[in-house]
């Protein structure tokens, strides 16, 4: 799942017809300032102005500031770009129109495994967050799309009257156009407001689309965001970029505060060892994976950045019994970098755990126990070792 | 018995490289259960026509690729099942093409990468047609004793470790391919084994889910029971759950489920196969699922690592109750084998091949080449020059500094004579053709003979056999008339002894100057003398020059030519990229540089 981020998240929804506030993504003040020469809602209009990044809790950080004129929303601009959350700085803004409403609504597409639901409910915002109950839905296997018939029922069943049952059908039905053919896995817009006009707007969208999927959709030329509402980390986005080049992959999110670095092998067994470390009472230092494969050096780059966790204690380098993933391959980047690691001093008092299985899987647990006439404070097990037993070893020697 | 790829499978893999592969880990396993190979054929539109090749015993067997499933399946009408080797943007095509071919019931895809919709469509058009779809992000199906569908179960070592080449009594449903593989090891260490293993992939809507097939193992006799692996997100464990709940199951069902550390992460971060990413609404943990296999009567340790003391147990059960019947362990001879190759033999030691050649001057096996079991690098490094190379490797001697510095004048000397000598010429008119370096080099080359500075070594054999015989210069020219004619090396076509060759003169001049014997230059300089007494362009040309000083350095005869053909590449690389670096155009004789002697037009009489 790839999340978009608001700008080109409402612009996909413009795309397939549904209405939004006018808005633009600015990278400085002054480029709003040359904005407004073109653009008369910017004058005129009260704005919002939001940082425009993957962050969560904005409204309790300052980033969203609302009931602006121009000059407010250029200061409130100035303000937050530039500024630092986290690891994260403030590279853009999006201003928009805000639209004077009294009811709010929520309309969403959720991907299912038979196709989709359809989610309606006649109040929005907060509201629905503590009414779950009030939202109703349709489902639509994939490959087809929902009836009007049905959608109209939808919006009846979901509370609402008069001309808004055709009004809301619509939307609803734009929305799954844009879901279906976005590739989008989740469209969420919360709230729907009406606008004076008597129209149907698009106020704040969650859009998550399928990346595996942007083959097909060369329009996407937007960024995806950091899915877990923090920004990449520097070491976190040189592992991905080496991901997007090698065949099979290589993946690392960090996790500041723990203490047992993780470098396990396949996606299935990488969790089941994380899980290993918690039911310990570990603290994780990091969720790390290579599998499929990779070459060598692909792993080799991993490694560095799991030795270079700050505060570490124990590396696991578990692996169930691989299908086809080169034991001995793969060890070979790790050892690499394991060596210049301690060269560099970052392996002082880190105590090595290996368990592992697969193609020259002899190899390569040899050259890992070569490590300890290196001076090395490695322990090394085969697939006779049950697979996270190296983390209760870890975990219980102190 | 087994369930989805059995002992009447037979195959079409859709790929390109990584379906080869797969098909030669298939034929390892078929190896392995002593059955012919069950790839009949391979769809590869860039490869349609031709065939690959895949191992199976000690056979090297070719099978046919073609462009379409439908192409397939008519020459190759036993195919029911289909394996997806091709990429992300073309798998739902090649998959569709697949499950709507009539023969074809199974279609199970490792493509990683495939957008959800496209894996929503093809599990829906699967189920419509009554078919199977499995994955994708599969590692495939293993069916012990009988059919191994791609890569699942890794090396043949493994195989035989996990006792893959007999059913045991329990099947293995999992998401992770490493998993899986742990899973089948983990039931032949702590139980008889397993009947198939389903890898049904990571991502978050499998084509088919865990309940299709534990309604399957239900309904195969020889399994037991079924080991699920799960994970966290989407909802597919609580639907095994509950159709396991939902009545008396005769197969008994053991779960883990993986995903409880995301309880202790901060919120958001999820990690795993992309499956384990989905759960919107906090739904599909893993404390939720686990829960659920528990209530529906599941076997649920609390670890990954307690998986394999209760599968132990269970399969003691089922011994006790008699429900099965211990099957007793091959001896290690019995065991099945990989035919070694001969690399592997030789490796160990018992196996003797007779050499197809052998080489006395270089090696390549190390990390660099040795010359006359010299290191190149080594040979830099102590000052060694492009002469003791020419001598490790054309006479197996380190030469002294002397003969180095003889033979580096000689290529000096002869590295180039001018656009207009045969080859030379040759070059030029290819570089002018458009030819590239090599080939219009080696036509240059080509023109080395006895009448173009291929005398060398025909000059040198005829100087050595005189002094080797003791001739005096008369018996020799005497000898040269009556049984070979003119004396290679010697005349010139344009030098002469008031025009001389300002190269011999220069490399006679450096060797006389020398403390070296020289009996072969001593005595066709003799020859020389009494030659050009007779004619003034008989005189000792270079070649002859050169062929009396190597013979002296103690160079075979046979060599000798080398020395020309050496030094002259130099000469005719140059003028290769001369003519290239100046753009030159196609060139051709002039006709009036051609004598037309041909007989002039006239009439083509009627054929007879």
């Amino acid at each position: 799942m790839a999340k978009v981020l608001e700008g080109p998240g409402m612009g996909l929804l413009r795309k397939w017809g549904l209405q939004t506030p006018n808005y633009a993504v600015v990278g400085s003040a002054e480029e709003l300032e040359q904005l407004a020469q073109a653009n008369d809602w910017l004058n005129k209009s009260s704005l919002v102005v939001k940082a425009h990044e993957a962050l969560g809790s904005r409204f309790k950080l300052g980033l969203v500031k609302v009931g602006l004129d121009l000059k407010g929303a250029q200061a409130a601009a100035k303000e937050m770009l530039g500024r630092t959350v986290g690891t994260l700085t403030i590279r853009e803004v999006i201003v928009s129109e805000a639209v004077d409403h009294s009811e709010e609504y929520y309309v969403a597409v959720k991907s299912t495994r038979d196709g989709a639901d359809v989610m309606v409910a006649n109040c929005g915002g907060v509201e629905v967050e503590s009414n779950w109950d009030r939202v109703k839905r349709c489902s639509v296997v994939v490959g087809d799309a929902p009836s009007d018939g049905a959608l109209d029922a939808l919006a009846k069943d979901a509370g609402f009257s008069g001309d808004l049952i055709s009004k809301v059908a619509d939307f609803a039905r734009k929305l799954f156009l844009c879901f279906d053919n976005e590739d989008a896995q989740y469209l969420e817009i919360n709230p729907v407001v009406l606008n004076a006009a008597g129209e149907l707007v698009a106020l704040d969208a969650v859009t998550l689309l399928d990346g595996d999927a942007k083959f097909r959709h060369p329009d996407w030329t937007f960024p995806f965001a950091a899915e877990f509402g923090r920004a990449y980390t520097e070491n976190e986005e040189e592992v991905m970029a080496v991901d997007s080049k090698v065949k099979g992959s290589v993946k690392l999110i960090e996790i500041p505060g723990g203490d047992t670095a993780m470098l396990p092998a396949g996606g299935g067994a990488s969790v089941y060892y994380s899980d290993a470390v918690v039911a310990r009472g570990g603290k994780l230092a990091n969720y790390a994976e290579y599998s499929g494969d990779p070459p060598d050096w692909a792993v080799e780059v991993l490694t560095d950045k799991v030795c270079s966790l700050p505060g570490i204690k124990n590396i696991i380098v578990g692996g169930a019994i691989a299908n086809f993933t080169d034991v001995k391959k793969t060890f070979g980047g790790i050892i690499n970098a394991f060596r210049k690691a301690k060269a560099e001093g970052k392996l002082d008092g880190v105590r090595i755990w290996v368990r592992r299985g697969g193609p020259n899987e002899k190899q390569g647990l040899a050259a890992m126990n070569a490590l300890k006439d290196e001076g090395f404070e490695i322990e090394v097990f085969d697939r006779r070792t049950p697979l996270t037993d190296i983390v209760d070893m870890a975990l219980a020697k102190k | 018995m087994s369930i989805l790829a059995t002992k009447e499978t037979h195959v079409v893999i859709q790929g390109g490289v990584a379906g080869v592969n797969a098909a030669r880990r298939m034929g390892e396993f078929r190896h392995m259960i002593q059955q012919p190979l069950n790839v009949s054929a391979f769809v590869y539109p860039p490869d349609a026509g031709k065939t690959n090749e895949v191992v199976c015993g000690n056979r090297l067997l070719t099978i046919p690729v073609y462009k379409t499933v439908a192409e397939a399946t008519a020459n190759h009408p036993e195919i029911n099942t289909s394996l997806v080797y091709v990429g992300a943007d073309r798998a739902y095509a090649g998959a569709k093409e697949a499950l709507d071919n009539s023969g074809i019931q199974v279609v199970s895809m490792i493509t990683e990468g495939l957008p959800e919709k496209d894996s929503k469509l093809l599990g829906a058009h699967a189920r419509k047609l009554g078919k199977t779809f499995n994955g994708p992000s599969s590692i495939g199906v293993m069916s012990a004793g009988e059919c191994r569908l791609g890569v699942i179960g890794g090396a043949f070592d493994n195989l035989v470790a996990c006792k893959l080449y007999r059913p045991g009594s329990f099947g293995v449903i999992t998401k992770s391919g490493g998993l899986s593989n742990e899973i089948i090891w983990i039931c032949s260490q702590f139980a008889d084994g397993i009947t198939t293993a389903i890898g049904i992939g990571g991502d978050a809507y499998p084509g088919t889910d865990y309940v299709t097939y534990l309604e399957m193992f239900e309904n195969d006799p020889q399994t037991k029971a079924v080991v699920i692996v799960g994970e966290m997100g989407g909802d597919l464990e609580e639907r095994a759950a509950e159709w396991y709940g939902a009545k008396k199951r005769r197969v008994k069902l053991l779960s883990v489920v993986s995903g409880f550390c995301q309880e202790s992460l901060p919120k958001g971060m999820k990690f795993g196969h992309a499956g384990a990413k989905e759960g919107l609404q906090g739904e599909g943990s893993a404390r939720a699922k686990s829960e659920a296999l528990k209530k529906a009567g599941a076997i649920v340790p609390e670890t990954f690592g307690a998986l394999g003391p209760a599968i132990k147990q269970t399969y003691e059960e089922l011994v006790k109750s008699g429900e099965v019947t211990p099957i007793p362990e091959l001896s290690e001879a019995e065991k099945p084998k990989l035919p070694r190759t001969v690399e592997q033999g030789m490796k160990d030691g018992d196996i003797l091949v007779a050499p197809l050649i052998k080489s006395t001057i270089s090696d390549d096996r190390g990390d660099e080449p040795l010359y006359e079991g010299y290191p190149a690098s080594e040979l830099i490094n102590k000052g060694y020059d492009i002469p003791h190379i020419i001598g490790l490797l054309w006479d197996k001697r380190l030469v002294s500094k002397q003969e180095a510095e003889i033979i580096r004048r000689i290529i000096i000397l002869s590295a180039d004579h001018g656009p207009c000598v045969s080859g030379a010429l040759t070059t030029i008119i290819g570089a002018c053709a458009g030819i590239g370096l090599s080939q219009a080099v080696a036509a240059g080359l080509i023109m080395i003979g006895p009448r173009f500075g291929g005398a060398v070594t025909d000059a040198g054999r005829y100087f050595s056999y005189a002094i080797d015989n003791n001739m005096s210069v008369d018996e020799f020219l005497a000898h040269m008339k009556k049984n070979v004619g003119p004396v290679p090396g010697i005349g010139h076509r344009v030098k002469s002894l008031r025009n001389p060759d300002k190269r011999v003169k220069e490399l006679v001049g450096y060797v006389k100057s020398l403390d070296l014997a020289t009996p072969h230059l001593d005595f066709a300089l003799e020859v020389e003398k009494i030659t050009a007494a007779k004619k003034d362009n008989l005189i000792l040309n270079v070649d002859g020059t050169m062929a009396a000083v190597l013979v002296d350095l103690g160079f075979p005869v046979d060599s000798l030519n080398g020395f020309f053909v050496l030094s002259r590449t130099i000469g005719l690389i140059g003028h290769w990229a001369d003519q290239k670096r100046q753009g030159s155009r196609l060139i051709r004789l002039f006709n009036y540089l051609v004598n037309y002697a041909a007989p002039a037009r006239r009439e083509v009489p009627p054929l007879k």
